[in-house]
């Protein structure tokens, strides 16, 4: 499918790589464990994560489009003098199609930089690679790499509402989603009556599409697939934390429920084994593999807690979920809502006339 | 066409320091260039697909965990958190030294790096000094004060070049064009000329702090603040709706104020107010992303200005007159970034020949209280600007005789703080910039039935307090090159070194306690706590407020600027930030530096 590609914003641009790739030092200011190598160019990069540069997309003419699809942005900066021609290849277009990256002018004269943006629907992940000249290249300042059943190495985007799993596994997930729910306050009583009466209620309809892809991964409220792109992202550097720390606590699980599968393990096993990740002291960790469990889990509750309060865009908060079960659990004396979030937000997720997100 | 490289005014800085005088030159027809460090970015009537380039998303304010990386501090591997607007702190670090000595690196001390400088994510409150703030150092003379018995405070404080009166007509030009709500009755200062739009209503909790203030006898009135609420014809810009009936305006409120840049403008930054209407005129450039690296001068002229374009390579501007506002950190370090690369430079900087540049930097003594309102009352926090009331009962003479202090200071409650649920989560129990989510993470117990406990206990319940008081002058408050640490262009990052006097912990005890009874009197107690910021590891504190560190006096020997922001050695360098302030001022500052700086713009047109 050849991809729509959209005009240039230059000022857009320079914004970004102003703050993030302009530098005359090439010293690993970025690195704080995730790359390893000092050489590695992304380590150079202040929140290389940020590239391409996916945005949300408006045409007034067309809402249905700016409401299905995100800006990607790629950038690249050219080092030193030479300016050879730029163009990135990827599965978001035709694998066969090079796109020429054009020039970014400041004051009416090029920059270092050259960029292009494309249209692609929310909800995919794509492979890439920038070609230098014609050669490929994998993107020297996103942090995010996959490698094809091939062997051959790409750089990834996701858009915005992406639910496919990118760095945890099936089991890694299904472990997330018990932990996560412990923290939450969704599996009280009150709050099972609230996702329930939710999910079922007339405004299902409306916002449908969101709410299906919070169904098919089974987690309430998004928490563990916005924990997932984070950690595919932003936070990069804590995917270790999660795989060392989520093994250890499944083979624990497994030796203290050694017929039971982990969907079916019943809850008070989780409140212990939070409890004691708590406290620091857990019968069976392997201290010498992760030597602080009370720091991932202070990590897990910044990450669920975020997860479930940020903007839908982000990937959790599905629909809104959370902030419409602020607004109704918690109300003031005359039982009046104390939360009217819509009023500040964009519709269709909120129901501000002027601002539009 | 090369772009042209020679001005009447080059302005370095877009914030408030700087944007009022590139409007007045622009609108007298010189030539001027801003050249802005920071991105530009557009409200949403400016962008080719209707949507702003700021966001009410709570993760753009405080974004996703990174971690120091610097060699030679002694936080390094520690988490921060930062806004989209806000400098990296690996790329661009503040170092400040602890009470024990240790350098760490932090984000305190920037205000934002945008068009509008801090202006865009500031909570608007804004305030005129009191009269006797302009005249600390006579108004002091011979007085017993507490908790100063060396007399500091009578020999450091100074009086401003000028008098309120003297600023007063400046104070009414920068009201009514950066476009302000707020009530003149109820201020202790004189007002010539009220220029204010009309305020929106309280929000509901804020009765609580009507009733703790009358309680105590306390004349109060409404914050200042630089939201518009009507249509505002000098900027251009369309009121919120509605535009009529009794409602007027009252779709401006929202949590996403403080620490937020306005997608739609109706807050009142200085790119909205000032620069956004000038930009398309023939002689106004504005070139953002450019960071201006290091001045040099020839005699007494500042001859060019040094400059990083957004790629990175170095340019060049020159201008009749340079002004500097970088707000305070940067701009001394700008300048003793330029004194460090020519000794003439030096010489003519520091005046005293006694490194008098960055020394007396200052920014408030504050602190205020803190509460939860009782069950069954709860508030929507969620509907509101920053701040409802003020009162300046704490800046009277009588105030300040009975409690033996030297200065006044404002006190205003606070309406969006823990407003929005993520600011309520990554808030609680931190102190600062640099302690976000600690406070949850570590509270473990925090789970299931308890989280409910504690959002029901907190969310739209909690209520504070804020003073805003004058710190003491002191020369051994600097900021300094920090002789290591370099940012990602290899320059030296600033290092600020700070501590309290006595005298400011006595003020900002006594004044914590007002804010204390405030909410007691208004019934707020559950949880209650106040204070103020004193402790040993809140020496990096600045409230956003950066003040000081090249001051205006009527000796060379003892500022670094004349009264008209001239700096004494040079013949055409400026210096219009708030680091021209020899004290830090009863209230929140913004609104001085910008009439000061359109007190300097209008010297400024008589002379090119
Ligand atoms: C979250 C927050 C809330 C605040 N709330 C209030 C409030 O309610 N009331 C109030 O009075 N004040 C408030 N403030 C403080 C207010 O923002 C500052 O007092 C004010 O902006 C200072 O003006 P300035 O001109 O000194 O600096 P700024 O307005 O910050 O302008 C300085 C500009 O210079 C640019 N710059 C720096 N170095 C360079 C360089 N080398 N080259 C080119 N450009 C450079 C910066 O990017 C910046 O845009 C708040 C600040 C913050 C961050």
């Amino acid at each position: 499918m050849p991809a729509e590609l959209i005009a240039l914003d230059h000022q857009y641009v320079l914004n970004f790589a102003g703050r993030c790739l302009a530098r005359a030092d090439g010293a690993a200011r970025h690195d704080y464990g995730q790359y390893g190598d000092a050489g590695d160019s992304r380590s150079r990069a202040c929140e290389g994560w940020r590239f391409p540069l996916i945005d949300s997309y408006r045409d007034a003419a067309r809402p249905e489009i700016g409401a299905r699809s995100n800006r990607v942005t790629f950038v690249y900066a050219h080092q030193g003098d030479a300016r050879p021609p730029i163009a990135v290849i990827g599965t978001f277009a035709t694998l066969f199609e090079p796109l020429p990256l054009e020039p970014v002018t400041f004051v009416g004269e090029p920059t270092a930089y050259v960029a292009l943006s494309v249209l692609v629907p929310k909800g995919q992940v794509h492979r890439y690679k920038l070609l230098v000249d014609g050669v490929p290249v994998l993107d020297p300042v996103n942090p995010q790499r996959v490698t094809t059943a091939d062997g051959e190495a790409w750089s990834r985007f996701f858009t915005e509402l992406t639910t496919q799993p990118l760095v945890l596994s099936r089991r890694e997930l299904l472990l997330l989603t018990r932990l996560t729910d412990h923290i939450l306050p969704f599996r009280t009583t009150e709050g099972q009556r609230f996702l329930q009466y939710f999910y079922s209620g007339a405004d299902r309809q409306a916002k449908d599409t969101q709410y299906a892809r919070a169904y098919r991964l089974d987690q309430p409220v998004g928490v563990v697939n916005f924990i997932d792109k984070l950690l595919a992202r932003e936070e990069n550097h804590h995917a270790i934390d999660y795989r060392l720390c989520l093994a250890q606590i499944d083979a624990i699980l497994s030796r203290r429920h050694p017929t039971i599968d982990v969907a079916a393990i019943p809850k008070e096993s989780f409140i212990d084994l939070y409890g004691q990740l708590a406290s620091g002291s857990i019968d069976g960790w392997d201290y010498a593999s992760y030597r602080e469990p009370q720091y991932f889990l202070k990590l897990l509750r910044r990450h669920t807690y975020t997860g479930a309060f940020s903007h839908p865009r982000h990937g959790g908060n599905v629909g809104a979920v959370a902030w419409a079960y602020l607004e109704s659990t918690f109300r003031d004396d005359a039982n009046a809502s104390c939360f009217a979030w819509q009023r500040a937000l964009e519709p269709p997720l909120g129901d501000n006339a002027a601002y539009v997100g | 066409m090369a772009e042209p490289t020679s001005f009447d005014v080059v302005i370095i800085g877009s914030g408030a320091g700087g944007a009022p005088i590139a409007h007045q030159l622009v609108l007298a027809g010189k030539n001027v260039l801003v050249l802005e460090k920071g991105p530009l970015l557009r409200t949403q009537d400016e962008t080719a697909d209707g949507r702003s380039d700021f966001r009410r998303d709570e993760l753009l304010s405080t974004g996703a965990e990174k971690r120091i990386t610097l060699d030679g501090v002694a936080n390094r591997g520690a988490a921060y958190y930062s806004s989209h607007v806000e400098p990296d702190i690996n790329d661009e670090p503040h170092v400040y030294r602890t009470a024990s000595g240790d350098d760490k690196a932090t984000i305190e001390g920037y205000t934002a790096q945008v068009v509008g400088g801090g202006t865009q994510l500031y909570g608007g409150v804004s305030y005129r000094f009191t009269e006797r703030d302009f005249r600390l150092q006579s108004a002091n003379a011979g007085r017993p004060l507490r908790d100063d018995p060396n007399g500091d405070v009578a020999r450091e404080a100074r009086d401003w070049p000028f008098t309120y009166a003297d600023l007063e007509e400046f104070y009414v030009q920068a009201e009514t064009l950066i476009g302000l709500n707020g009530q003149v009755a109820g201020q202790i200062k004189h007002f010539s000329k009220d220029s204010y739009q009309p305020p929106l209503r309280p929000n509901p909790i804020s009765a609580h702090v009507e009733a703790g203030m009358d309680a105590l006898g306390m004349t109060r009135y409404r914050t200042p603040l630089a939201v518009i609420t009507r249509d505002h014809e000098p900027s251009g810009r369309r009121g919120p709706l509605p535009a009529a009936g009794p409602d007027t305006g009252e779709t401006a409120k929202t949590a996403f104020v403080n620490r937020y840049g306005d997608p739609l403008g109706f807050k009142s930054s200085t790119y909205v107010a000032l620069l956004r209407p000038i930009l398309s005129r023939p002689n106004f450039a504005l070139r953002p992303n450019c960071v201006v690296t290091h001045l040099e001068c020839t005699g007494r002229t500042v001859s060019k200005v040094h400059y990083l374009d957004p790629s990175g390579t170095p340019r060049v501007a020159a201008g009749k007159v340079v002004v500097v506002a970088c707000s305070a950190i940067e701009s001394v370090r700008l300048l003793k970034l330029s004194a460090a690369a020519d000794p003439a430079f030096d010489a003519a900087i520091n005046q005293d020949g006694n490194g008098i540049l960055g020394g007396y930097f200052l920014t408030h003594c504050f602190g205020g209280a803190s509460a939860l309102v009782d069950a069954p009352a709860r508030y929507d926090k969620s509907l509101t600007l920053d701040s409802d009331w003020s009162s300046d009962h704490c800046a009277t003479d009588e105030f300040l005789e009975a409690n033996q202090l030297w200065a006044g200071a404002a006190l205003y409650n606070n309406t969006s703080d823990r407003a929005l649920p993520l600011a309520l989560g990554r808030n609680y129990q931190s102190r600062d910039l640099d302690t976000v989510w600690d406070g949850f993470t570590g509270e473990a117990r925090l789970t299931g039935e308890a989280l409910v406990g504690f959002l029901g206990d907190h969310f739209g319940r909690g209520l504070s307090m804020t003073f805003m008081a004058n710190q003491v002058p002191l020369k051994s408050n600097r900021i300094e090159l920090h002789p290591t640490v370099k940012d990602k262009w290899g320059r030296a990052a600033a290092y600020i070194i700070k501590g309290w006097h006595p005298h400011d912990v006595a003020a900002m005890t006594t004044f914590a306690q007002v804010c204390r009874d405030v909410l007691w009197h208004g019934g707020v107690r559950k949880d209650l706590g106040a204070g103020g910021v004193y402790g040993n590891d809140d020496l990096a504190r600045c409230a956003n407020h950066v003040l000081g560190g090249a001051r205006f006096g009527t000796d060379p020997r003892d500022s670094v600027l004349d009264g008209d922001c001239k700096a004494w050695g040079f013949d055409n360098l400026y210096v219009t930030d708030g680091s021209c302030m020899p004290t830090s001022g009863g209230g929140n500052p913004t609104l001085t530096i910008e009439a000061n700086a359109f007190r300097v713009a209008r010297q400024l047109k008589e002379r090119i």
